[in-house]
């Protein structure tokens, strides 16, 4: 898997699918939902800051709320390489791995936010379970991915795995 | 292994299961809306299978943008009319209701079955015996290829509820101290039931309250004890007396942020919202109606009342409740969520404050980031509305007539 680099933006605690993106937009075309995309966050102006690769850093309970897969799409679709925070609600999770973006939990987020400049560049290397603030040259460790969390990251979302499925059973 | 896991050892076709151990599960019927069926029905096509996994058990509701809220979502009706054209899926497409109401209602799921719905709230379904879990668009797009669930045996809590509710305390009341309590990320990844005398004897209406918003602590599974066997072995157990329950609201902006509304009356008010998949059922309605028999919404204050199905609201106009709402001053809209997740009928605008019967109130939940939104019973939401502010149920109506 190819390392993310960019910046980053931090969120708090409890940022909530409203937030993420708001009900309204998820009859956008995915194209669209960039546009609105951490609008009613802290950080109202993502949408025009984001580059790709950039990572969110954020707190605990991060995508709590509604099941909108739309919430981790426009992330996506904005260009962010992953979100690396302290826990993460059980749906938004599952939407992000499955549609093959990288979120992971680190329990070094303090120390991280304490320790970097705002236009610091950041890597990740997902299979190294690693996170570097390139500027200050410092590593921290991401907590482990389970196995079929890599797994599913690595095929590149949910639907590659389920297409190998069905054609493994001869129904495609 | 205790009722949770016996269900998914059932449905996994093992003979036992543990915590932590991934299973894949048969599921029996697997929902989805407009917002994120059409998501769904995307994904569900790149796989290239010709055929659901059972067209009677894929079902989708249009409830969100009933009639359409934007040239946008009328493309989302269409991919659904389009989809059940194709393959045969069942949709409700009539605003016959809330997708969690309109399910129940149908009987499409009985106790011990596997519901998986492209919703948070598809724990609704728990209050009736169903393991219920909330997953997104493409995770049902990969049910409705496989008829199946890759799932992680969760741990389960216990919430033991005994003793008799106080006049003017209800399910929503007691589920809203019960997220005050553990807090919205309180029982991440885990199974918890609800427990105890005071629960598994309040009528379903109330217990579909209940499991509707055990989301908002995070929960996988969110489930009401049947009565009808045993638990078994759970990792805690936590007792609650019903006698110390109050009638609370969540406050602004988190489900978790909650009062009592002793503390938080007074507050005045532009909207108050009775309905939705969490408080709109016909018993929330005769709550409401019994407090605006004869009188008036206050001044500046827009009431909008949601029926949480068509057959809700054919009972509301039987019964002349519908009538009632009306004399007063209410706005009595058809059923769905509109109100509730902020895309049309009832947005507010910045410095707003709101009191509504849904189940969010995040910022931005219900129209502009800066708008309050508090969560309370019918009952405290239709005093509140006559009054003009937050109010203790028992001001306008006393408890004891």
């Amino acid at each position: 898997m190819e390392k993310i680099k960019g910046n980053a933006f931090l969120l708090n605690e409890n940022v909530d699918t409203d937030q993420i993106l708001p009900g309204y937009a998820m009859s956008y075309p995915v194209e669209e939902l960039k546009k609105v995309t951490l609008r009613g966050s802290i950080i109202s102006d993502f949408p025009e800051r984001v580059n790709p690769g950039d990572i969110i850093l954020a707190e605990h309970n991060f995508g709590c709320g509604s099941s909108r897969e739309q919430a981790p799409v426009a992330l996506k679709s904005s260009g962010v390489g992953a979100v690396i925070a302290k826990s993460f609600a059980r749906i938004f999770r599952r939407n992000a791995i499955n549609i093959g973006l990288p979120v992971i939990t680190c329990d070094a987020i303090d120390t991280i936010k304490a320790e970097m400049n705002p236009k610091d560049e950041f890597e990740v290397d997902i299979l190294a379970g690693i996170i570097t603030n390139v500027t200050i040259q410092k590593q921290y460790p991401l907590n482990p991915l389970s196995q079929t969390t890599l797994e599913t990251l690595q095929a590149g979302g949910l639907i590659n795995k389920v297409r190998a499925k069905l054609m493994e059973r001869g129904a495609i | 292994m205790n009722i949770i896991e016996r269900m998914i050892a059932h449905k996994a076709n093992k003979e036992s299961v543990k915590v932590g151990e991934e299973v894949s599960v048969k599921v029996d019927l697997a929902i989805a809306h407009d917002v994120t069926g059409p998501l769904a029905i995307d994904q569900f096509l790149k796989i290239g299978v010709n055929q659901v996994f059972d067209k009677n058990k894929v079902v989708f509701v249009i409830d969100h943008n009933i009639p359409c809220s934007s040239e946008a979502s009328r493309v989302q009706h269409r991919t659904i009319q389009e989809f059940k054209e194709n393959f045969g899926v069942k949709v409700y497409g009539r605003s016959e209701g809330v997708i969690h109401q309109v399910i129940m209602e149908e009987k499409l799921y009985k106790k011990g079955d596997i519901v998986v719905g492209a919703d948070s709230h598809t724990c609704t379904a728990g209050a009736h015996g169903a393991i219920a879990i909330p997953l997104g668009s493409t995770e049902i797009a990969a049910v409705m290829a496989l008829g199946e669930l890759d799932m992680e045996v969760p741990e389960t809590y216990l919430i033991n509820i005994e003793g008799e509710l106080q006049p003017g305390v209800y399910g929503k009341d007691i589920i809203l101290y019960v997220i005050g309590k553990f807090g919205t990320n309180g029982f991440t990844d885990k199974a918890v039931i609800f427990g105890g005398e005071t629960i598994t004897s309040l009528p379903y209406e109330e217990k579909m309250t209940i499991s509707n918003m055990m989301i908002e602590m995070g929960a996988m599974i969110g489930y009401i004890d049947q009565g009808d066997e045993e638990i078994g072995k759970v990792k805690e157990t936590y007792h609650i007396k019903a006698q110390d329950l109050k009638p609370v609201a969540a406050c602004p902006s988190s489900p978790g942020n909650v009062k009592p509304i002793a503390e938080i009356q007074g507050r005045k008010i532009v909207q108050g919202v009775i309905g939705s998949c969490t408080n709109g059922r016909f018993s929330d309605m005769k709550i409401a109606a019994e407090i605006l028999k004869g009188r008036k919404v206050a001044e500046g204050v827009n009431l909008i009342v949601v029926p949480a199905s068509k057959n809700i609201l054919e009972k509301m106009e039987e019964e002349g409740l519908t009538k009632i709402f009306r004399d007063a001053g209410a706005v009595v809209t058809n059923p769905g969520c509109g109100p509730c997740f902020g895309a049309h009928q009832g947005l507010l605008s910045k410095g707003d404050v709101a009191i509504s019967t849904t189940n969010r109130n995040f910022p931005g939940r219900m129209g502009h980031k800066e708008a309050e939104v508090y969560l309370a019973s019918p009952r405290t939401v239709a005093e509140s509305a006559v009054q003009g502010c937050i109010t203790h149920p028992g001001t306008v109506v006393s408890l004891e007539g």
